[in-house]
């Protein structure tokens, strides 16, 4: 597995890249969040020669976004909605939606270290 | 004028907790709106603070069809993180038991998805009927009947008990008749082809781009199966094909996954016939567990619904991160771009042959 660490700036302008090297199949998007800095994960794969290839962006808490992915990927569409309700992750350039997993105000970001438990939250509907 | 129908989220046809909102015209879908999150339990967030041998029994929880598969899952990614060698015996009654697992998961889905397309309840008691001969020999192997707990670090809990073999065979011998049996019922109903040929298609560039898998992707004729393309475990030694069909139709995901019924029985067979003796009991169960050596982990496991990718971010004795990619969880997120265009009633059909279980998408 090759891992590259890039630029979020550099995201659509790789995967467009990947794509047309073969890598056309998106297994994941995910973060994880290292309290100092989140990281997004792209995973990508070409089922030709079963390679995959991951992409990883790190961000600053305090201003976490990065581009949508949708127009190279359909696959992205949910994953991105996902990770952006569960890590806080602002998704630019795409419409807004509305929530897809989480039943509550969409304000909290659950899988962020400083998740507060048992924190009471206003549901949105 | 379009009108606009809920759906769900509690409906017989949904398989579990799932709201549809179609977007109808006359007959005809114009857009359909898949509401997830009614069965999320937040298994990623809550693994966080277990210790590694704490997890499982939440993992089985997730697809409640198919438990064992998550299970062994997540226990391969903790012992790759641990650098643990799974025993020789133990891989093979892995095998034998993760196929045992998908037999017994592919008849619920017959079942389910002939009451979708109104064949209503006789395969569905013939299918569960059957599936509980597989139940009875996985209670056999691990003590439980549904949610088994039978994976420990390095092995299981207990190796096979003595004559599970020649049981094993009896039970596969009379579920080989049994599945072309009901294929031949199925497939020569009018009813039933109707409504499955031409319906749902998804063509090939499509599902790459939607990134489904599994019996999805095979039925779009794209030949991927982790099995067989990155084995693990005994696949590589055992006698499989990977099943394809280019249809893209629902008529070729129930048709994929009806062979593949037949090769898992095929794969028990011959996993049966070349196991070898010796111990496959692992790690005694204890919540200290070794140190995770392997900062990042991924494993990729072909369960009955499709690819499950598991991401760790290892601590050394609790996960610090666990990401799953649940095979559910995109294959209902092309269900939106598939049933543009078909008639309402076809909603369920493609669905159905979607094999979705919410606990397993929702997370």
């Amino acid at each position: 597995m090759v891992k590259l660490k890039i630029d979020r700036k550099d995201i659509a302008k790789m995967a467009e890249e990947l794509k047309t090297k073969g890598y056309s199949y998106l297994v994941k998007i995910t973060a994880v969040d290292y309290e100092k800095t989140l990281e997004v994960i792209y995973i990508f794969r070409d089922m030709r020669g079963n390679k995959e290839e991951t992409l990883e962006v790190e961000l600053d808490p305090a201003d976490a976004w990065v581009p949508t992915l949708i127009g190279e990927f359909g696959a992205a569409d949910w994953y991105e909605r996902e990770m952006s309700e569960m890590f806080g992750i602002e998704i630019k350039g795409r419409n807004a939606e509305r929530l897809l997993l989480e039943k509550w105000n969409g304000k909290a970001a659950p899988l962020r270290k400083n998740f507060t438990w048992n924190a009471p939250y206003e549901t949105s509907d | 004028m379009t009108t606009r129908i809920n759906i769900g989220p509690v409906h017989p046809s949904t398989h579990g907790v799932l709201r549809l909102v179609a977007e109808i015209d006359g007959d005809t879908v114009v857009n359909l709106e898949p509401h997830i999150g009614f069965l999320h339990r937040g298994v990623e967030k809550l693994v966080e603070t277990r210790m590694y041998m704490q997890s499982p029994p939440y993992m089985e929880k997730l697809d409640y069809i198919a438990p064992m598969s998550y299970d062994e899952a997540y226990v391969a990614t903790v012992e790759k993180a641990m650098g643990v060698e799974v025993k020789e015996r133990a891989m093979w009654v892995r095998t034998v038991l993760l196929e045992l697992q998908r037999i017994a998961s592919h008849l619920l889905w017959l079942g389910t998805m002939a009451n979708d397309v109104g064949q209503f309840f006789t395969v569905f008691m013939w299918c569960f009927k059957d599936r509980d001969l597989v139940l009875r020999l996985l209670q056999e192997a691990s003590g439980a009947r549904m949610f088994y707990v039978n994976m420990r670090i390095g092995g299981l809990i207990r190796d096979l008990p003595p004559g599970f073999e020649d049981r094993a065979r009896e039970v596969l011998d009379y579920l080989d008749k049994q599945v072309k049996t009901y294929a031949d019922f199925l497939e020569r109903n009018p009813i039933f082809m109707e409504r499955m040929k031409g319906v749902g298609v998804m063509s090939k560039e499509m599902a790459v781009d939607l990134g489904v898998t599994g019996p999805v992707l095979r039925g779009s004729g794209i030949s991927y199966d982790v099995r067989k393309d990155n084995p693990y475990y005994v696949y590589e030694k055992l006698n499989f094909q990977t099943q394809v069909r280019s249809e893209g139709d629902c008529f070729a995901r129930y048709r994929v996954r009806m062979l593949e019924l037949r090769e898992s029985i095929r794969l028990v067979r011959d996993a049966l016939a070349k196991m070898p003796a010796g111990d496959a009991i692992g790690m005694p169960v204890k919540l200290i567990l070794p140190n995770a050596k392997n900062r990042i982990v991924s494993v990729s496991r072909e369960l009955p619904r499709g690819e499950c990718m598991m991401y760790m971010v290892a601590d050394p004795q609790k996960p610090y991160r666990l990401a799953i990619r649940s095979p559910t969880f995109i294959n209902l997120a092309a269900l939106r771009h598939i049933s543009r265009g078909c008639r309402t009633a076809d909603i369920f059909a493609i669905l159905g042959s979607l094999d979705v279980v919410m606990g397993d998408c929702d997370r």
